[in-house]
C-alpha cells in the first residue's frame, strides 16, 4: 500500500513538474534572513522495518527531531525523504538507486550498517551525493574508497582497541568469552578486540549466535569459573539483557562488557556490567535535557538515536550555509559544505569535523558502568 | 557430568516450546493440508498478549493480582485471544481458497504472515519488550543438584507443555471432535457426506493449533524475556522444522521433532560451538530427512490411482 502512494505521489510529481520542481530551483539565497527560503530535500536510508526495526525507527525520530530543530533555528525548509534498507545490503542498493535518481535529493543520512555503506558506497559517489552514518563503524569505509561517504561517530579501531585494553588492565581477567551476533559491526569489533586479550595471555573463547537467538542457556551453560568477563559486541540490547539474566540464573559470576550498540539505558540494566559509547549519555548532559524531553516522546532510545540527530545536523548546517552563501543547494555544493563541517560541540559530548577520508577527527568512544539502580555511570 | 545435565534441562525447556508450536503447525496441515507460515506470527502475538497482561496488572515490579493467577490469566488470554485471531484468519483469508490450487492459499499464509509481523509494528512499535520474569519469578525460584540449576520457569514450560500434548492427543484420539477431525484429515469429502461440519471441525482446529502457538508465546515471554514484532519468524521456522522431521501431520512426530531440535541445539551449542548451532542442527534434519523422507513417525499415504 505504501509502494502504492509512493507511485501515485510520484505520478502527481510528475504531472506537476513544473511545481515539484521550480520550487527548488528558484528558492534559494540567504536562511535566516533571505528575502526567499532556503528549501531542500534530504533523505534517510535505514533499517524502518524487519528484525532490527527499533532500531531505524529510532533513528527516523532523531533524524525528524534534528530537522524541526534546525529549520526552526536556520529558517529553512528542509524536508526528509525514508528509505527502508532493513539493514540489508541488497535492500539498501534498491532504496539508494531510488534516491540517486531523485535529483532534489542534496543528502542522505544513513545507512545503518557497514555492509550497507559497502553496497551503497560506489552507487552515492557516482551520484556525487554525501552521505553521513551515525552507526556504521567498520574502519575499512574509510580508506577512501567512497568518496561522499562521511561518520560522526569513530570507528571499530578505536573502539575495540579502548575495550580490550580497559579489560586487560582494569578487569584483569584470565579467560573472557566473546560472543559475535555474526553482523559485520560485531565480527569486526571481535576481529581487533581478540588480538589484543589474546597478547595479554587471556584465554579466548569465541561464539557466535544471531540476531534472532533470544535463548542463551546453553551458552551461559559454557560459561567457566575462569571465566570473568563475557564480551557482547551486539546491538539488541534485550537480548543482553537476557544473557545477563541466565547469567544469573546459572549462578555464574561473569560481567558483561557490552559495545556501543547495546548502550540502552532502561532496557540493558545488569548491575556490575560495562558498556562503551559514542559519546555520554545524553540524558545525563543538562545541556541536553531539553533534546532528551523532546525525543522521549516517541519513547526510550538508546545508542542509535543521538549520532544519527548530529549526521542530520551536519547536513542541515551545511545546506544553511550553502544558501547564507547565495547558492542553490546542490549536491556538489551540499558536499562541499560537508567537508568543511567545524562543530565545536555536538549532541554526542564532542566536536565535529572530517578528516580527508570522511572519518569524523574528534571521534571518541566513553566507558560507562552500570549501578545496582541500573545507572550508567561514567567510568573511562 | 553437571555440564550435560545443565544442557540437557535448557534444551529440553527449549524442544517443549518447539513441540507446542510445531502441534499447531501439524494439526493445521493435517486437517487442511495447509504449510500456515503465519502460525510463528500467532506465537507472537500470544508474547504480546502476556507482556500486556503483565503491564495491566501493575508491571513486574509492582504486581496487584498474586503470581500464579496473573500466570494463569496470560495462558488464559493469550489462548484465547490468538484461538480467536486463528479462526478469524482461517474464515476470511484460507476458507476462501479452499479450493483453489495449492499455492494460492500458501502464498497467503505468507501474506498473513507479514501483515501480522508489520500490523504488530504499527501497534506497539518497533522496540523490544521485556517481561523481566525474574522480578516476579525470582532466580531462586526453583532447585539446583549440584551445579545443574533448574528454574522454576523452565519446570512450568515442561510440565504446561507436555500436559497440554497429552491432553491434545487425547483429545485426537478419544473424543468425538477428535474422530470428527481424523476424517475430515482423511477425506474431508466423505466426512462431510458422513454429517461432519467440516467448516467447524476446521475452525476448531484452528482455534486449538492457534490457542498453542499463542501460550507457547507466554511461555517464550517468561522464559526469554524478550518480546517484538520479529520473534514469531525464527520460531515458526523451527516448528516448521520440527513438523517436518517428525512427520507433518503427525502430533507425536511433532512433538518428537521439536524435543530433539531444542536438545540438539543445546548440546551443539555446549559440546562444539554455537557458531555451528544451525548448521549441524540443519545438517542432521536434513540427514534425517534423505533417510526418512516422510519423518522420523509420519506415515506412508495411500493414493488410489
Amino acid at each position: 500500500m505504501r509502494g502504492r502512494s509512493i507511485i501515485a505521489a510520484a505520478a502527481l510529481c510528475t504531472l506537476a513538474v513544473a511545481g515539484c520542481g521550480s520550487n527548488s530551483s528558484s528558492s534559494t539565497t540567504a536562511a535566516g534572513g533571505g528575502s526567499k527560503s532556503c528549501v531542500a530535500q534530504i533523505a534517510i536510508e535505514g533499517p524502518l522495518t524487519g528484525p532490527v526495526a527499533v532500531l531505524g525507527q529510532e533513528q527516523l525520530h532523531f533524524a525528524e527531531l534534528a530537522l524541526k530543530l534546525d529549520n526552526a533555528a536556520n529558517k529553512t525548509k528542509i524536508t526528509l525523504d525514508q528509505g527502508d534498507t532493513q539493514l540489508n545490503p541488497a535492500q539498501a542498493t534498491t532504496v539508494t538507486q531510488q534516491l540517486t535518481a531523485n535529483s532534489k535529493i542534496v543528502g542522505v543520512v544513513g545507512p545503518a550498517g557497514s555492509q550497507e555503506v559497502e553496497a551503497v558506497g560506489p552507487l552515492m559517489a557516482r551520484a556525487g551525493l554525501a552521505f553521513i552514518s551515525g552507526s556504521a563503524t567498520n574502519v575499512t569505509l574509510t580508506q577512501g574508497k567512497y568518496p561522499t561517504f562521511f561518520r560522526v561517530v569513530s570507528n571499530d579501531r578505536v573502539q575495540g582497541a579502548n575495550d580490550a585494553n580497559y579489560i586487560v588492565n582494569t578487569l584483569k581477567p584470565k579467560a573472557v568469552m566473546i560472543v559475535d551476533d555474526q553482523e559485520v559491526y560485531s565480527t569486526g569489533l571481535v576481529g581487533f578486540m581478540t588480538p589484543i586479550l589474546k597478547a595479554a595471555g587471556i584465554k579466548v573463547d569465541h561464539e557466535s549466535v544471531s540476531q534472532k537467538v533470544t535463548d542463551f542457556s546453553s551458552l551461559v551453560a559454557k560459561v567457566t569459573p575462569a571465566t570473568s568477563v563475557v564480551i557482547l559486541p551486539w546491538q539488541v540490547a534485550s537480548n543482553a539483557q537476557r544473557l545477563g539474566h541466565d547469567l544469573a540464573q546459572q549462578h555464574k559470576k561473569a560481567v558483561i562488557f557490552g559495545t556501543d550498540g547495546l548502550f540502552s539505558p532502561g532496557t540493558f540494566e545488569i548491575a556490575g556490567s560495562y558498556v562503551s559509547a559514542f559519546g555520554p549519555d545524553i540524558t545525563a548532559i543538562p545541556a541536553d535535557a531539553a533534546l532528551v524531553t523532546a525525543a522521549k516522546k516517541y519513547g526510550s532510545f538508546g545508542t542509535f538515536g543521538p549520532p544519527i540527530f548530529a549526521a542530520t545536523h551536519v547536513i542541515d548546517e551545511a545546506i544553511a550555509s550553502v544558501c547564507k552563501a547565495g547558492q542553490t543547494p546542490s549536491r556538489a555544493n551540499v558536499l562541499a559544505a560537508i567537508k568543511q563541517t567545524n562543530e565545536p560541540t555536538s549532541i554526542l559530548g564532542q566536536p565535529i569535523s572530517f578528516d580527508s577520508h570522511g572519518d569524523n577527527a574528534h571521534g571518541k568512544f566513553f566507558l560507562f558502568k552500570i549501578s545496582s539502580a541500573g545507572k550508567y555511570q561514567l567510568v573511562g | 557430568m553437571a555440564f550435560f545435565f545443565q544442557e540437557l534441562v535448557n534444551g529440553v525447556t527449549v524442544g517443549a516450546l518447539y513441540a507446542l508450536v510445531a502441534l499447531g503447525f501439524s494439526m493445521v496441515y493435517g486437517v487442511l493440508k495447509l504449510l500456515n507460515f503465519a502460525h510463528g506470527d500467532l506465537y507472537m502475538v500470544g508474547a504480546f498478549v502476556g507482556y500486556f497482561v503483565i503491564q495491566w496488572f501493575g508491571g513486574p515490579n509492582a504486581l496487584t493480582i498474586p503470581v500464579p493467577l496473573l500466570v494463569a490469566i496470560m495462558f488464559v488470554l493469550a489462548g484465547l485471544l490468538t484461538g480467536g485471531l486463528g479462526v478469524a484468519i482461517e474464515r476470511f483469508a484460507y476458507r476462501p481458497l479452499r479450493n483453489a490450487p495449492r499455492i494460492a492459499p500458501l502464498i497467503t499464509a505468507i501474506g498473513i504472515s507479514f501483515f501480522l509481523e508489520n500490523a504488530a509494528l504499527l501497534l506497539f512499535g518497533a522496540q523490544y519488550r521485556v517481561y523481566n520474569t525474574s522480578d516476579f519469578i525470582p532466580f531462586h525460584a526453583g532447585f539446583s543438584i549440584g551445579s545443574v540449576s533448574v528454574y522454576a520457569v523452565q519446570i512450568m514450560v515442561v510440565v504446561l507443555g507436555v500436559a497440554l500434548m497429552v491432553g491434545l492427543r487425547q483429545l485426537v484420539n478419544r473424543t468425538k471432535f477428535g474422530k470428527q477431525m481424523r476424517a475430515v484429515a482423511a477425506d474431508t469429502e466423505a466426512a462431510e457426506m458422513l454429517g461432519v461440519n467440516v467448516n467447524f471441525t476446521i475452525a476448531a482446529t484452528f482455534f486449538l493449533g492457534s490457542a498453542l502457538a499463542g501460550i507457547a508465546g507466554v511461555m517464550a515471554g517468561l522464559l526469554f524475556d524478550t518480546v517484538n514484532n520479529t520473534i514469531g519468524f525464527t520460531a515458526g521456522l523451527y516448528a516448521f522444522t520440527a513438523a517436518v522431521v517428525g512427520g507433518i501431520g503427525s502430533l507425536p512426530g511433532a512433538m518428537l521433532g521439536g524435543l530433539l531440535i531444542g536438545i540438539a541445539q543445546s548440546f551443539v551449542t555446549g559440546y562444539v560451538s554455537s557458531t555451528f548451532t544451525d548448521l549441524i542442527v540443519f545438517g542432521l534434519l536434513i540427514v534425517v530427512m534423505v533417510v526418512r523422507p516422510r519423518g522420523l513417525l509420519g506415515r506412508l499415504q495411500l493414493q488410489k490411482v
